[in-house]
């Protein structure tokens, strides 16, 4: 078993199956329906954007930018160990939004990450259990 | 608007539990909230008996079971800390419909005792381990609300240019309100070590909680019990204590998990404010007081910009040269907020109570006769925000 130490969220092995299954090789999977062809995130069976249940999952590209994040100063369990360090929501080259611990940046200088708003983050998968792989985003620009 | 329910129905009295704030001996939830409805009772001069609907997030068949009532009515919904001024939209409706004529909205939330009390007697749950909030945003380490409601106040200041400076302003205002209120945690050294009048270089010192959220920018956590009784028009003056007319109502759910969230500097209060203007027939230029939902500096923030106060990214407008404050022209919070006077968890109940006191001019506080009045006002606009600026209930409530 990995040495993980953080919260490793349940192998769902119903909506969220290929996503796990994709984190566990490295791919960055995302449903996306082929009625109104556009991507979603949080998975769903049933397209939250049309309404159809005509959803596939494919490989994307694992990039988008960064909207907006924080510094967090306060947390439990292994992440309690890691403060402060940095949260963030990116917005996905497809289309929606994902929520991830932000790499690449320095938490004690908030400023100068404010000024990475909108640059490019590419996501990699840590270990966390035989079953799940956990994405996190870096900035790489 | 067909069928309109503007004022038909009152909020005819409002009162706390027996003691609120930090509690030495530990009360549940269901005590805190039951000496509110008791409180209440007394305040408007009926029995628990009379009461016909009880509205309460998740509980209000347990406390009408309580109080031995066979009730004709229910409402539980859980949206968060705005579910009680939902409720209130809810009643005027049922009561507006003829489905009753004297109703309860309670909370009995005991966010402090919780940590001295066997778990199970507060409140929670268990969550769904394939939800979104398990699988996408648990494993992320975090640590409640206030570390979610940094990432709007970041993109607010990325998006407008305000600064920390002007939210810090927000809690530099809600304090002074607090230092009139002798039933804020925080009115002065004596209610607390940690209270009396703060500036600004306070909020931006005190301890970094999830930046840019300092710990003065963050609501308290504390008990409280309140509930306020609902009337509808035929029956609200025969009651000892005076009607506040609920003259708008309206209610929205923006999302419900923060991913979400599609502008992060936006809430679904544009939309419940702009309902209960309409039934109101009024607008924001017509409002003389606001009592907003202040789980954090940020809360505040966005949500006057939704209800029209101030325009996108010009909230600093009130708070920077004491419009908000004791003595302005336009106050708000005047209890303290939850910033300074009382945050339970759900804090909707609070400004319920608060904007009954100001408008029904007695201003008493209902159980210890504690003087309260802050303003003339006579129309107070209520927005509470629910879950992770998710949900929002807008009342427009008028003086008798």
């Amino acid at each position: 078993m990995p040495d993980y130490n953080k919260p490793i969220p349940t192998y769902d092995t119903t909506t969220n199956k290929p996503y796990w299954d994709g984190a566990k090789e490295g791919k960055f999977m995302l449903p996306r329906c082929t009625s109104c062809n556009r991507s979603h995130f949080y998975p769903r069976i049933v397209c939250p954007n049309c309404g159809s249940r005509d959803i596939v999952w494919e490989q994307a590209t694992g990039e988008g930018y960064l909207h907006t994040f924080a510094v967090q100063h306060r947390s439990f369990g292994g992440w309690g160990e890691e403060t402060p360090f940095v949260t963030a929501y990116i917005d996905l080259k497809e289309g929606d939004r994902v929520f991830t611990v932000l790499r690449g940046v320095d938490p004690e200088k908030p400023e100068e990450i404010m000024k990475k708003i909108g640059s490019l983050c590419r996501v990699e998968f840590d270990e966390a259990s035989d079953e799940i792989s956990v994405p996190y985003w870096r900035v790489v620009e | 608007m067909p069928n309109n329910p503007s004022r038909a129905a009152a909020i005819v009295a409002a009162a706390e539990a027996d003691q609120i704030g930090y509690l030495e001996t530990p009360k549940t939830d269901m005590m805190l909230g039951v000496e509110a409805i008791h409180n209440v009772c007394k305040m408007a001069g009926i029995t628990t008996k009379d009461i016909e609907g009880f509205a309460n997030p998740g509980n209000a068949n347990n406390y009408a079971e309580y109080f031995g009532v066979v009730p004709k009515w229910v409402d539980t919904t859980a949206v968060g800390g705005c579910s009680f001024q939902i409720h209130v939209a809810h009643m005027l409706a049922a009561i507006n419909a003829g489905m009753f004529d004297i109703g309860v909205v309670v909370n009995g939330q005991a966010g402090y005792s919780r940590r001295n009390l066997p778990r199970g007697s507060g409140g929670g749950g268990g969550g769904d381990t394939t939800g979104p909030d398990s699988q996408f945003m648990a494993p992320y380490g975090i640590a409640g609300a206030p570390s979610q409601y940094s990432h709007a106040m970041t993109r607010h200041m990325h998006d407008y240019g305000t600064t920390k400076e002007d939210f810090a302003q927000i809690a530099v205002s809600t304090r002074k309100w607090a230092g009139l209120n002798p039933r804020a945690v925080m009115h002065s050294k004596e209610t607390n070590p940690n209270g009396g009048p703060i500036e600004v270089s306070d909020v931006l010192n005190s301890r970094l909680i999830s930046w840019p959220l300092n710990l003065l920018d963050v609501c308290l956590v504390t008990d409280h019990g309140g509930a306020v009784l609902v009337a509808s028009e035929a029956a609200a003056r025969s009651f000892r204590s005076k009607p506040v007319w609920v003259a708008g109502a309206g209610e929205a759910i923006g999302h419900a998990t923060m991913l979400e969230m599609k502008d992060f500097t936006a809430t679904s209060a544009i939309a419940s404010g702009n309902r209960a203007y309409k039934m109101a027939g009024m607008g924001p230029e017509d409002m003389e007081m606001a009592m907003i939902y202040d789980s954090f500096t940020v809360t505040v923030g966005i949500t006057v910009e939704m209800l029209g106060l101030a325009g996108r990214g010009e909230f600093p407008s009130l708070f920077e040269n004491g419009a908000a404050a004791p003595g302005g022209s336009f106050p708000i919070n005047t209890n303290g907020g939850g910033l300074s006077f009382n945050h339970s968890g759900m804090y909707g109940m609070q400004l319920l109570v608060e904007s009954y006191r100001q408008l029904s001019g007695t201003a008493e506080d209902g159980v210890n006769g504690l003087p309260g009045k802050q303003t003339d006002a006579e129309v107070c606009l209520v927005n509470g925000t629910g879950g992770s600026l998710s949900a929002t209930g807008t009342l427009v409530l008028t003086a008798d």
